[in-house]
């Protein structure tokens, strides 16, 4: 039994339970500021899981047991794919934990799960917003598969585990197209994770909602359970840029001082993603649905581009 | 000297168009130069031991050898006959008011100018000159194409531009592959065709391939070569005639020329073998793109555009023979072209004069009558028509029969595929002017068209044009033979 | 002279911001934008030609680095900046032949086409490094990916800019391939001025009517008032 493995599974996993809804709300503040609002309390999204874990949950008459299954498929494949990116510990990966293809397609489960219920009450709502969910799924998935060759192919490892622990014992960044890298990466994040100008998460405009969409008819405890999945998939999509690009700080030994120090680091390191996500958020409109492929298609480019100059120099 | 002297003109006679008021005056000034200019050609060609490769100025950059000389002689030879066409066409043009009197001194200078760089060009020994000579004589001759100011026109001239321009990049491309081939064999970059043709044998044979292959798209847009012809047949016909006359005869022997001399640097090396083949396919693909383009093709300049395609084509396949036979007939086979061609277009131009439609300059062509209201340019068009589809004792029949001659050398296939292209070209040719010319009023109703009196000036250049046809195809001359003779030998061909 | 993985890394940063710069101008549709990115990409090819320079210690190359960015940075984006608004044809709608994903697809395409033709060819620049024979590969990339702007698009300002984004790939498949002369490039600059003088008077007149155009090229100064001549 590999103790170190054991430890940081769970150090990684409550850490990330705590920080993801911290950056979900500082997002939101930060979008508040530049409106010009004060915006809700960093830790709001703190209590509005806890109100929701005290209230009661309702199913409609027309959904099955999708709809009872989903919000714990999506906490589960979330919190396993969360164990895949060291947030604030790196120890040698076991037993196929890290694995970047395996990643991807944790992260996929959820969003099929999400998307069977959002049918699964027969509303329209929820219909519109998982076909809308599929196709920029569709899309975007040959530029998420080529950021992650470019990554393994930067640094000669399938694992993310082992790309974190190379990225932190080397002194500086592992090469100038990670950088570019970066780039590509924020735009999976913003992707995946639903922010403008893929998706608006603060809508609830019925020909604008994706996500929102898929969540309508979830209520109580399982909506808490979706809406933290979704703060978890953010984190854990923010610490794989961190950790790759600038992964000064990461806790190396199992001493509570350097994880500490670590996590401390995480949030600031975190804090300031978060900033640019939600000043990258406030400057654009969200685009219109037809217009998206042409920018995954630019993002594709991009990833190509950059792998293509890794295998050809 | 000799560069000085004619850029000297070339400056006095822009000078003087700046200053003069009339059309009389502009076109006085542009026959003068043209006139300069050919003197001074023929008096490099008695008097002037060529080649000739210093000069007071540029030195090392220009050069002046046979083959420059002829289309030099050709050239200015032409400029003369299309200015002085020139007076009577634009003055005509004037009075109709499709040409605006205030482009007028931006026609005449740019024609002066056309000419300078014509020369330049072909007295270049930089290749890298040649290619800027040749770029600035797209651009100015598209600015002449535009003069007109008519929405097609300017559109005919971008297409132009874009086309010539964007192969010439590709051109450059090849260029630079050329200075790289000469750096790592010789030590030290050149681009000066003397040079290359000294060293050629040391260049490496894939390099100079793909070399090769660039600058020929690039010189084959510009003479109009398949695929890169698209540009050429709305440019010739919607030019005004003096312009056309001077595209189809001078202008795409920039490019043919282009082609012969890179050409003759890969000919001494291994790259020869690769390259033949593919000069033969565009050969004869251009050929039987004009010569199918032509069949239902209604209108008379767009039909003469496209046999300047089909000649070039032949030229092109001239050259992929690459025997001397060859390369002398395609020399001769230019100069044929070139007079022919001009002749053919000032006999357009005096036509379009004449039923001048309202409609687009490529519209088909509503004539009738044409032997009572223009016999000259009707017998112009018929006796061109003849000289250039290569009738006996015409000059073009020459230098076509012997290309194909040699073309048996290679294949006698691919000479019969060339025959039966240039029998079509030549049937629709044949089968415009009987169907056009045939048609008269029937002798009850009256025809209401104008005549138009055709001035002197545009009269006379047709006439000389097919009379030294047909004295040169009737006795070509002695000095002539060695004049060409040497050509070869000096492009290492023999 | 310097660090070889430093200029490594920069000069690969640069070759990727050239790329896009021309994904950008084969996708957009906004006409002033385009001439931004022009210049952009402009900038990025000095800053190439200048890291050349300084690491080849070649005085060469920094002259042509200065023309590049006198020319190409900052006049003739100026001029064609100067020339649109002055036209007031500010329509942003283009007509593609080609759909802006698949024209990128089909320049990664070409990208790897090329490299393979290209390692056929030069197997001497090759030994130079393999950063330098991309930068070859690059250069004929961008022409073609021009080329394809040029004629796939129908407004001519863009065809302009294409063939603009082609004497560009022509520039940096020139300081990658060989050691070029200064004239060279000098020649390359004469070339873009007179055809974008030339290319640019006739758009002005490509939309309008005669009218219009006349009035515009009196404007320019190009053309005196009427005059009788017999």
């Amino acid at each position: 039994m590999n103790y170190e493995f054991l430890a940081y599974g769970i150090i990684n996993t409550a850490c990330v339970v705590l920080v993801a809804p911290l950056f979900v709300s500082l997002v939101k503040k930060v979008k508040a500021w530049t409106q010009g609002r004060q915006g809700p309390s960093v830790f709001q999204t703190y209590y509005t899981l806890a109100k929701l874990l005290k209230k009661e949950v309702i199913y409609s008459r027309n959904a099955s047991w999708i709809t009872r299954v989903t919000p714990w498929a999506c906490i589960a494949s979330i919190l396993v794919a969360s164990l895949f990116v060291p947030l604030v510990y790196v120890t040698a990966p076991a037993g196929g934990i890290g694995n970047i293809i395996l990643f991807l397609y944790l992260l996929v489960l959820g969003r099929f799960f999400m998307a069977l219920a959002g049918l699964d009450a027969g509303s329209t709502f929820g219909g519109m917003g998982s076909s809308r969910e599929m196709s920029i799924a569709a899309v975007i998935e040959p530029t998420t598969i080529i950021v992650f060759a470019a990554l393994a192919f930067v640094f000669k490892s399938l694992n993310i585990i082992d790309m974190a622990g190379m990225a932190a014992s080397s002194g500086t960044v592992v090469a100038p197209t990670l950088i570019l890298l970066g780039i590509s990466l924020f735009i999976i994040l913003i992707v995946e994770t639903a922010h403008i100008p893929v998706d608006n998460p603060e809508t609830h405009l019925e020909l604008t909602m994706i996500h929102e969409g898929m969540i309508l008819e979830q209520s109580g405890r399982n909506l808490a359970l979706m809406e933290l999945s979704a703060a978890i998939k953010q984190v854990v999509l923010m610490a794989l840029l961190i950790n790759l690009i600038v992964p000064w700080g990461i806790a190396t030994t199992l001493a509570p001082a350097a994880i500490g120090a670590a996590l401390a680091l995480f949030v600031a390191k975190g804090a300031i993603l978060a900033l640019v996500i939600g000043l990258f958020e406030s400057s654009m409109a969200k685009m219109r649905f037809f217009r998206l492929p042409g920018l995954f298609m630019m993002a594709f480019f991009f990833s190509t581009l950059i792998i293509l100059i890794e295998v050809f120099t | 000297m000799i560069l000085v002297a004619f850029a000297v003109t070339a400056i006095a006679a822009i000078v003087l168009i700046a200053l003069s008021r009339t059309h009389r005056q502009m076109n006085a000034a542009a026959i003068g130069q043209a006139i300069v200019f050919m003197a001074i050609a023929t008096w490099i060609l008695f008097f002037v031991q060529v080649p000739v490769d210093t000069f007071i100025v540029g030195s090392g950059y220009f050069f002046i050898d046979h083959l420059g000389l002829l289309e030099v002689l050709v050239a200015t030879f032409i400029f003369v006959l299309a200015a002085v066409y020139a007076q009577g066409y634009v003055g005509n043009l004037l009075a109709s008011h499709e040409l605006e009197a205030g482009s007028l001194r931006l026609f005449y200078a740019a024609w002066c100018l056309l000419e300078l760089m014509i020369v330049l060009a072909f007295f270049s020994d930089n290749l890298a000159l040649f290619w800027i000579f040749a770029e600035l004589t797209t651009v100015i001759s598209a600015m002449l194409i535009a003069i007109l100011s008519a929405r097609e026109n300017i559109d005919a001239a971008l297409k132009y531009i874009f086309v010539a321009s964007v192969a010439m990049i590709f051109a450059f491309v090849g260029l630079i592959f050329l200075f790289e081939i000469t750096r790592s064999a010789l030590g030290a970059g050149t681009l000066n065709w003397t040079a290359l043709m000294a060293h050629a044998s040391s260049f490496p044979p894939e390099m100079t391939v793909a070399a090769f292959l660039f600058i020929f798209i690039g010189f084959a847009a510009k003479s109009g070569i398949f695929p890169f012809h698209t540009w050429l047949p709305e440019a010739h016909a919607k030019a005004p005639s003096a312009v056309s006359a001077v595209l189809s005869g001078v202008l795409l022997n920039v490019g043919i020329y282009g082609i012969i001399r890179v050409f003759a640097v890969v000919h001494q090396t291994a790259a020869a073998a690769i390259v033949t083949p593919v000069l033969l396919l565009f050969g004869i693909f251009s050929i039987a793109i004009a010569a199918i383009s032509m069949l239902p093709e209604k209108n008379l300049k767009k039909l003469i555009a496209f046999s300047s395609i089909e000649n070039m084509g032949l030229m092109l396949v001239g050259i992929a023979v690459a025997t001397p036979l060859a390369i002398f007939w395609v020399l001769v086979q230019v100069i044929a072209h070139a007079l022919t061609k001009a002749s053919l277009f000032f006999s357009a131009g005096i036509l379009h004069r004449q039923y001048r439609s309202h409609l687009s300059a490529d519209a088909p062509d509503d004539m009738y009558d044409v032997f009572r209201f223009q016999p000259l340019a009707a017998w112009g068009i018929i006796l061109g028509g003849l000289a250039i589809i290569g009738m006996p004792p015409f000059l073009a029949f020459f230098s076509k029969f012997f290309i194909l001659l040699s073309l048996d050398s290679l294949s006698p296939w691919v000479l019969a595929i060339v025959l039966v292209l240039i029998f079509i070209a030549a049937s629709a040719i044949g089968f415009f002017v009987i169907s056009t010319f045939g048609r008269t009023t029937p002798p009850g109703e009256t025809c209401d068209l104008v005549p138009y009196r055709t001035p002197l000036s545009m009269k006379a250049p047709i006439v000389i044009l097919l009379a030294l046809v047909l004295a040169l195809g009737l006795m070509f001359p002695a000095g002539g033979y060695a004049f060409i003779t040497q050509i070869v030998m000096e492009l290492r061909f023999a | 002279m310097s660090d070889p993985a430093f200029f490594d890394g920069i000069v690969k940063i640069l070759f990727v911001c050239v790329i896009v710069t021309s994904a950008y101008i084969i996708t957009t549709k906004n006409l002033i934008s385009l001439v931004r990115v022009y210049a952009l990409q402009s900038l990025a090819l000095m800053a190439i030609a200048l890291s050349l320079a300084w690491y080849e210690n070649s005085a060469i190359l920094l002259a042509i680095a200065i023309l590049t960015l006198v020319f190409k940075v900052i006049l003739i984006p100026y001029f064609i900046a100067t020339v649109q608004e002055k036209i007031r044809i500010k329509r942003d709608i283009e007509f593609h032949f080609l759909s802006p994903t698949s024209s990128l697809l089909i320049s990664l395409a070409l990208m790897i086409v090329i490299y393979i033709t290209l390692s056929h060819v030069l197997s001497d620049t090759l030994a130079k490094g393999s950063l330098f024979f991309f930068g070859a590969v690059i250069g004929i990339s961008l022409v073609l990916m021009g080329m394809m702007v040029t004629f796939s698009r129908k407004r001519a300002i863009t065809k302009v800019l294409g063939y603009l984004s082609m004497e560009n790939g022509v520039l940096l498949f020139g300081l990658f391939a060989t050691e070029l002369p200064f004239i060279i490039e000098f020649l390359i600059v004469i070339d873009l001025v007179i055809l974008i003088l030339l290319t640019t008077i006739l758009t002005v007149g490509i939309d309008s009517t005669l009218e219009e155009y006349h009035n515009r090229l009196h404007r320019f100064y190009l053309w005196e008032e009427q005059e009788e001549s017999p």
